[in-house]
């Protein structure tokens, strides 16, 4: 099998648990939507799935082996990688030197560089330099770079003008199309499921929807409430 | 005057090449290696023993002693990694003095509280200036802390290991995610720092005061030295090594003068520090 499931997954933070219980699996070619209200666990659940954070209860599956222990090192190995939220660029390494970290190869560099022209004309930057368009542009062209199959997306909007996010949106339609399975974190929640096939919303820790992203966008309502978590 | 700068730039180089690795060692593993030089001095006292009680040669001993500085050194890396993987800069850095404080006293315990018979590895003059002589010594140590900053600069801007370690030092998680190995890593600067340091130390004890303590203490003119280049450069690092070496030397020669070189790496520290500062007042003013 060559999905990444998630198994009655819990995770604790400080005081107490901020994702309770919760189970999902990611296929090839599929974009699934996270969303739910702030401070709902989504970053937390993205953690725990790639070893940031420790899961206090339940299981994660890449393939047929479970990664529940694994270190972050070893679960990317195995095809997962993980874009943070915020912009997790490396500020004093070079847009290529950036590339170059999770392509291993030059031609793969130019592969990616292909792809987004407006990087390629600043190569030789340093990240820092970049505008923060440009910046989430790197941290995504960096995760495409090492052909993940399981990639998951932590919130790439944050800061970002609607206009520069959706020209970023068909970069994760089209990764996905190539194969790879998506979780995307979003609060341009309509953006997000308007590109997503299947869709979760979490609220307090807890699954409030699990289902189509169509039949999400459908019923406003069901969407409404979901966020409020009943 | 020239003939004391002279005399003091193998000094110079000594500090030199610990402050180049105190350099890396803060930049890529955030840690003030307070251990740096003792982890030196203990291999090289153990290299002493060896060809001394044990009837090594002294290049094998050496060499062996060079080998238990580079693993004494990875162990204890391996340790912080190991158990304050995410902790700050000055708790990894206080269990480094822990560290300082037992390999002397292990040091008094296992090979006595007095200099040790070392067996120069180098000896006699290379050239002289002027009439000065400069010894073998002064040369290759001046010549390594050189061929080691510029080593490791090309190692960091121009291989993959260099771009990682890099990426590691700026953002570990996001690093670790993308696969990179942090704690091999990290122990691979550690046993390299810990090797070089072994390495120069052997090459001037000899010629130096070497008992366990002062050995040990060399960690702090070239803490004065990576200061310079504000534990970011290896080029300013090295320079500032090499001045320090010589100024001592110098200052050692004027009679009224001569105890004023135990205080100079103290006044250099306290010198860059006051300054660093002066420059911050000044942007937070503007
Ligand atoms: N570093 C932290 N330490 C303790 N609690 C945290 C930390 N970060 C987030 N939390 C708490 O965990 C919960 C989930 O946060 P998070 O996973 O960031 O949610 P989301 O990404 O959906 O906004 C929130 O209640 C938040 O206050
Ligand atoms: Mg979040």
């Amino acid at each position: 099998m060559n999905a990444l499931q998630v198994r009655d997954i819990t995770v604790t933070r400080g005081a107490g648990p901020v994702i309770r219980e919760v189970g999902f699996t990611l296929e090839p070619g599929r974009i699934t939507a996270l969303v739910g209200p702030n401070g709902a666990g989504k970053t937390s659940l993205l953690e725990a799935i790639s070893g940031v954070l420790p899961a206090a209860r339940g299981s994660v599956h890449i393939g047929d082996v479970e990664v529940t222990k694994h270190s972050r090192v070893a679960r990317a190995k195995l095809g997962l990688a993980h874009i943070e939220q915020g912009r997790a660029v490396f500020p004093g390494l070079t847009v290529l030197e950036n590339l170059k970290l999770t392509a291993r190869t030059w031609p793969r560099v130019d592969e990616v560089l292909a792809l987004f022209p407006e990087l390629d004309k600043r190569r030789n930057s340093p990240t820092a330099l970049l505008s923060g368009g440009e910046q989430q542009m790197v941290v995504l062209a960096r995760a495409f770079a090492a052909r993940p199959k399981f990639l998951l997306i932590d919130e790439m909007s944050l800061g970002l003008a609607p206009v520069v996010f959706t020209r970023l949106l068909p970069m994760v339609t089209r990764f996905a199309s190539e194969g790879a399975a998506i979780l995307l974190v979003e609060q341009f929640t309509h953006l997000a499921l308007g590109v997503s096939q299947d869709a979760i919303v979490v609220s307090s820790g807890r699954v409030t929807y699990q289902g189509t992203a169509e039949a999400l966008l459908a019923a406003p309502n069901t969407l409404h409430s979901a966020y409020l978590g009943e | 005057m020239l003939q004391g700068a002279l005399a003091g730039l193998a000094a110079g180089g000594l500090y030199a090449v610990l402050a180049v690795c105190l350099t890396l060692m803060s930049r890529l593993v955030r840690v003030v290696n307070f251990a740096q030089s003792a982890t030196g001095m203990f291999g090289c006292y153990v290299a002493v023993h060896l060809s001394i009680q044990v009837g090594l040669p002294t290049w094998a001993g050496t060499v062996v002693g060079i080998l238990i500085g580079g693993a004494l050194s990875a162990l204890l890396g391996w340790i912080i990694s190991t158990w304050l993987a995410e902790a700050d800069i000055g708790t990894r850095s206080a269990v480094t003095v822990a560290v300082l404080l037992l390999l002397i006293s292990l040091s008094f315990i296992l090979f006595g509280n007095k200099p040790q018979p070392f067996h120069p590895i180098l000896d006699g003059p290379a050239f002289s200036v002027n009439g000065v002589v400069v010894s073998q010594v002064t040369v290759v140590t001046v010549l390594l802390s050189v061929v080691i900053a510029v080593g490791c600069r090309a190692l960091l801007s121009k291989t993959s290991f260099g771009l990682e370690l890099r990426a590691l030092s700026e953002r570990p998680t996001t690093a670790e995610l993308m696969g990179i190995p942090a704690k091999p890593l990290a122990v691979a600067v550690w046993a390299v720092t810990g090797l070089l340091s072994t390495l120069v130390i052997s090459i001037v004890a000899p010629s130096q005061s070497n008992d366990a303590t002062s050995l040990s203490m060399l960690v702090v003119p070239a803490a004065a030295a990576a200061l310079l280049g504000g534990f970011r450069r290896l080029d300013l690092a090295v320079v500032g090594g090499l001045v320090l070496g010589m100024a001592q030397g110098a200052v050692a020669q004027v009679d009224s003068l001569s105890v004023v070189r135990y205080f100079l790496p103290f006044l250099v520290i306290v010198g860059l520090l006051l300054w660093s500062q002066r420059k911050e007042v000044w942007d937070v003013a503007r």
